[in-house]
């Protein structure tokens, strides 16, 4: 076979692709283990109530039931979270929400443990749910958690900005609106699960899908009261995550089943049901807007109020929360206003991190809120928008100085220039009978890493292998997203190997270093920092170690090769594998740490919210369009194209870099027109595949991506994240084309045919 | 776990049927075990209909088509008699689930769900399509709208299972047209579905038509009084009005999950002005 040479910036297929095609990678549902028991959950079903009693002796009589676990057994402190634990592994006081774990069922095979989960029986007193978060905030209503200072509120917080509500009356024109997001369900194809096993020196080993193997690690030990060091972590390949694995799902579970099955390894498995019932979802979202702005379409003032549904636990309900106060007022310079959010307890579904985190939510206000003002003033759109675009050293609206990349208006100004906005108006023009076409605009930011006062590190290892291989210790989990191959990449290209003499370690806590979590589009931008620290060190160490065997004073005369060093000079060569036997371990094992740069303006006193992490100090940037058709007839749209021009940094591997903007943009898509994951007083209403819709492969179009590739001088190859930015678009961008084809603005999410006919409600036949 | 038999010959099915007055007979299963999984007790014995291959394929003589009632959807789609004579059930089995769903789903479980919302129903009705009712002793004949009593329901007795199903040639439509309105194009149950045969004069006049619609009633719906009343009426907006607020008059559809019982009684209607593309 010919050995493939890896560069950045072109494409290398995913390794992993056809392992995972043809079924051979292994996930965490892949792991059984010898003699192996079945965990499950017993789930309160109730959105609110007081749990008296669990009567666990039916269960216990089943043939095949092992035993039946209650808080009773957990000896830690039962409370599970990531900023605020506020979340029991298994109920001890109070039912919160319909999917909160009551008790845990360990059976020798799944038809005993579901006969098992029938039979336990739980005393509760219901309460009075907390539907929303209007009555949420009402006075008198009941309490989420009693003890909690402020009531049903999780998280508020507010920021002025400039002269604050005093610039509202400088202002020429003002539009004014509000908007309401849904809420959201991942739907990653593999459910939440996991697999472990208590060894004899009280080691817990987990193999599980997350995407926060040592944060987990941590969460798990205190909840249990176990030493973090007893506990391992494996993450294997991962199937999607979106958000909906950063946190615990079933890990604290596993491991208190795996301290009561003698040994025996423990196997969990939620259905879809379960895992629509018990994982976190989008927090819904209410948004009121003020957009001012002067004569000549300047921005002058915003005033923003956002509330956010998280259900009955923090989960990472705070930090989306400060994500999207951050974000309210888009890419844009706006000098002053307010910025108001609350996050609020409520007995729905808990309200998570997703893809978009809090900024899919505001984007679409904002970028709604644009397009009514380019109406109201008669500016085109996107003049309004590029007039308005935030610049390098420009502040952003939460008052952070832009000091890394800054390609909003390139991407804007590469839409304007493309084929689909110069030939907007001949699309139109050719509108069929009983439809109408619309063109919409967006423009989106996206912050990516922790903020100013969570670290945002990762410690790299690579290993030089006897074989003369480079082994890659991934400290963040590749849950599809691709980091994986872009750390291959990496090593691959600066120390000149190919494809054959890379070899990867999957995180585990046991071989891989803490790194952080796979999320807030931070992956390759930390982890890949690190590595080429590591790298480098790795060169620098081998092309000395080839001097001093040759004899040569000047390591510098040494290069890599594919394979071997060579003395440039001489053209004398050492295998990789001769220089590995001579090594000792310890020598040819290196690591390296990256801590990612954080923002130092003050642009708010309140401590929490800077905990939270305002403000950031790297962004992403996209410029979106779309085509829409809407059919009078019954108020269905098709949407017929959408672009995405995108400033994400320098490209590593223009496929995986497609792919996510692809993947993102439906998921958004499913967000505009489709998903809603909807509930009646705590209960949910979509609770499979057949009721909660997400677009299908004939319902997405042609998605064109244009990558500008603009360098980021702190990026690894002059990158930035990827991850999230695409999902922002698509509603607004959806909704604004809408707008364009019927007059009507939409300002609740789905939009569904029947909310289209009620709007226009035309009369067709005369 | 259930027992499942795999009867290959049509008097191993009576056997087994006669010995297990509990048993129930699937084809592909896409309606069945979806229903199954979410039950906590199975039936004991189940009764699989995939290998009696006198249940399947597609056939004809001069007046009539057979179609088997273990003939996949995929199967249909291919099929040349069909491809040519009934465009009208490839237009909607092309919208009916996926690809997989039409590889193992089958005429007869369509029917037998008996869903309103079955995309091979309302085509049925308009085609007066008549059903073959086949049990150990004796073949009975029904025509469709009277096995399909309601939701879920249908004229069936334990030992008798649908064979086939069988369509008249005549009279020839020109105009086969069926609209599904789903929440999204693909693995989407229909919220209002229409189906038409319909022959248009030279001048613009409709002088032929059959309409059904599916996902507003208990069954699938057609009126007699509308096909009336629209023969003879002018293929434009102003000669359709009328008919259309008699549509929305005449359906009963429900408020559930997928869309309001008002929205579906709306686009009931207007999906007749989808029509006038076949005007002349
Ligand atoms: C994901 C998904 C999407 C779907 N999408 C659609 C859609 O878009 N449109 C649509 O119309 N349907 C849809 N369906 C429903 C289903 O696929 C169809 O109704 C299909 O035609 C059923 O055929 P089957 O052979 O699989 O039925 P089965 O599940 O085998 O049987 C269904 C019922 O019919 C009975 N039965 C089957 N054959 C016979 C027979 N010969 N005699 C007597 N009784 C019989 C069974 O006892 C059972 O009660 C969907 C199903 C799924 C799972």
């Amino acid at each position: 076979m010919k050995s493939t040479q890896i560069n950045i910036g072109s494409t290398l297929c995913r390794p992993d692709a056809l392992l995972k095609v043809s079924g051979t990678a292994k996930f965490a549902v892949d792991y059984y283990g010898q003699d192996y028991i079945w965990a499950g959950v017993k789930r309160a079903s109730i959105p609110h109530g007081t749990l008296k009693n669990v009567d666990c002796s039916k269960a216990l009589k089943v043939p095949g039931v092992l035993t039946v676990l209650t808080h009773k057994d957990i000896h830690g402190t039962n409370r599970q979270g990531v900023v605020k634990k506020d979340q029991p592994v298994l109920v001890d006081d109070k039912i919160r929400h319909c999917g909160d774990a009551v008790a845990l069922v360990l059976a020798e095979t799944k038809s005993a443990l579901a006969e098992g989960l029938v039979a336990v029986r739980t005393d509760t007193k219901e309460l009075q749910p907390v539907k929303d978060v209007m009555s949420a905030l009402k006075p008198g209503s009941p309490l989420v958690h009693e003890n909690n200072a402020k009531g049903n509120i999780l998280l508020a917080g507010e920021i002025a900005v400039g002269k604050s509500l005093a610039a509202l009356k400088e202002c020429d024109v003002v539009v004014e609106a509000r908007f309401e997001t849904q809420r959201q369900e991942h739907a990653y194809l593999e459910t939440e699960n996991g697999w472990a096993r208590l060894d004899d020196k009280g080691r817990i080993e987990i193999v599980c899908s997350t995407q926060t193997p040592f944060r987990d690690r941590i969460e798990v030990a205190e909840a249990l009261g176990m030493d973090p060091e007893n506990i391992r972590i494996i993450v294997p390949n991962v199937g999607g995550a979106f958000g909906g694995k950063d946190g615990i799902t079933v890990q604290s579970l596993l491991a208190l089943a795996a301290q009561h099955s003698n040994g025996r390894p423990v196997k969990m498995w939620w259905d879809r049901e379960e895992s629509f019932l018990a994982s976190a979802k989008r927090h819904p979202c209410m948004m009121a807007y003020r957009l001012g702005a002067k004569l000549d379409g300047t921005l002058h003032f915003l005033d923003v109020d956002i509330i956010l549904d998280t259900g009955p636990y923090d989960h990472l309900g705070g930090v989306v929360l400060a994500l999207a106060m951050e974000h309210s007022g888009g890419p844009y310079r706006i000098p002053n206003g307010l910025i108001r959010g609350r996050c609020v307890y409520t007995n729905n579904p808990v309200g998570g991190a997703f893809r978009g985190f809090g900024v899919t939510q505001v984007t679409s206000a904002i970028e709604r809120a644009m397009d009514l003002l380019a109406e109201k003033m008669g500016m085109d759109r996107l003049e309004l928008r590029l007039k308005n675009a935030l610049k390098a050293g420009d502040r952003n609206f939460v008052g952070k100085t832009l000091t890394t990349s800054t390609g909003i208006i390139e991407c804007l100004e590469t839409l304007s220039r493309h084929k689909l906005w110069k030939q907007k108006s001949s699309w139109k023009c050719g509108v069929p009978p009983f439809k109408r076409r619309g063109i919409g605009i967006s423009a989106t930011m996206h912050a990516s890493g922790y903020g100013p006062v969570v670290p945002d590190y990762a410690n790299a290892k690579l290993e030089l292998t006897t074989r003369g291989s480079f082994r890659i210790y991934c400290g963040v989990v590749d849950m599809g997203q691709g980091n994986t191959t872009a750390n291959i990449q990496i090593v691959g290209s600066l120390l000149n190997q190919p494809i054959e003499k890379m070899e990867v370690v999957l995180p585990d806590t046991d071989k891989t270093l803490p790194s952080g979590s796979a999320s807030a589009s931070r992956c390759t931008y930390t982890f890949g920092n690190a590595l080429i620290s590591g790298a480098k060190i790795m060169q620098e160490r081998l092309c000395q170690k080839a001097a001093d065997l040759m004899m040569i004073k000047d390591s510098n005369e040494f290069s890599m090769i594919p394979g071997a060093i060579r003395h440039l000079p001489t053209n004398r060569e050492i295998r990789l594998e001769t220089i590995a036997r001579i090594m000792d371990s310890s020598e040819k094992t290196v690591t390296a740490y990256f801590r990612a740069p954080v923002a130092t303006d003050s642009v708010t006193d309140d401590k929490n919210l800077r905990l939270h992490g305002i403000p950031h100090n790297l962004f992403s940037y996209s410029a979106n369009l779309a085509y829409v058709e809407v059919d009078e007839i019954t108020g269905k749209v098709a949407v017929a194209d959408y672009l995405t021009v995108s400033d994400c940094g320098n490209v590593m591997n223009p496929q995986i870099y497609e792919q996510q903007i692809q993947g993102g943009v439906c998921q958004g898509l499913g967000l505009a027109l489709y998903e809603d994951f909807e509930t009646l007083d705590g209960r949910i209403i979509t609770k499979d595949f057949s009721t909660y819709l997400a677009p299908t492969s004939m319902d997405i179009p042609d998605i064109q991506s244009v990558a500008l590739g603009i360098h980021e001088p702190t990026g690894p190859f002059g990158a930035k994240g990827i991850g999230e930015i695409s999902t922002n678009g698509p509603l607004p961008t959806i909704a604004n084309a809408i707008f364009d084809a019927t007059g009507y603005m939409f300002d609740k999410s789905p939009i569904t045919p029947e909310a289209i006919l009620d709007a226009l409600n035309i009369n067709l036949s005369g | 776990m259930s027992k499942v038999f795999m009867p290959a010959q049509p008097d191993e099915l009576w056997g087994i049927l006669d010995e297990n007055p509990e048993a129930v007979v699937y084809a592909g299963g896409t309606d069945l075990l979806v229903r199954l999984r979410s039950r906590f007790t199975k039936p004991d014995c189940l009764v699989c209909l995939e290998r009696l291959d006198d249940l399947k394929g597609v056939k004809a003589d001069d007046d009539d088509i057979f179609i088997g009632a273990l003939t996949t959807h995929r199967e249909m789609l291919n099929d040349p008699i069909i491809q040519k004579d009934l465009h009208i059930l490839t237009h909607a089995l092309k919208q009916l689930g996926s690809p997989p769903i039409r590889n193992m789903g089958t005429l007869g479980g369509n029917i037998v769900t008996a869903s309103p919302a079955g995309d091979t129903l309302a085509p049925l009705y308009i085609l007066n399509a008549q059903l073959e009712i086949g049990s150990r002793n004796s073949t009975r004949r029904a025509p469709i709208e009277s096995f399909i009593l309601g939701p879920g329901k249908v004229d069936l007795a334990h030992g008798e299972i649908l064979s086939r199903v069988v369509v008249r040639k005549v009279p020839k439509f020109e105009v086969h047209h069926y609209e599904k309105v789903g929440k999204r194009n693909a693995l989407a149950c229909s919220v209002v579905s229409m189906a038409t045969l319909m022959n248009v004069s030279s001048n613009n006049l409709i002088s032929n038509i059959r309409l059904a619609w599916g996902s507003v009633g208990p069954t699938v719906l057609r009126f007699g009084d509308i096909e009336h009343f629209l023969v003879g009426k002018p293929l434009t907006v102003e000669g359709l009005s009328e008919a259309i607020n008699m549509i929305q008059e005449l359906v009963k559809p429900i408020d559930d999950i997928r869309a309001t019982a008002c929205y579906r009684r709306e686009v009931a209607g207007r999906l007749l002005l989808r029509l006038l593309k076949y005007s002349v």
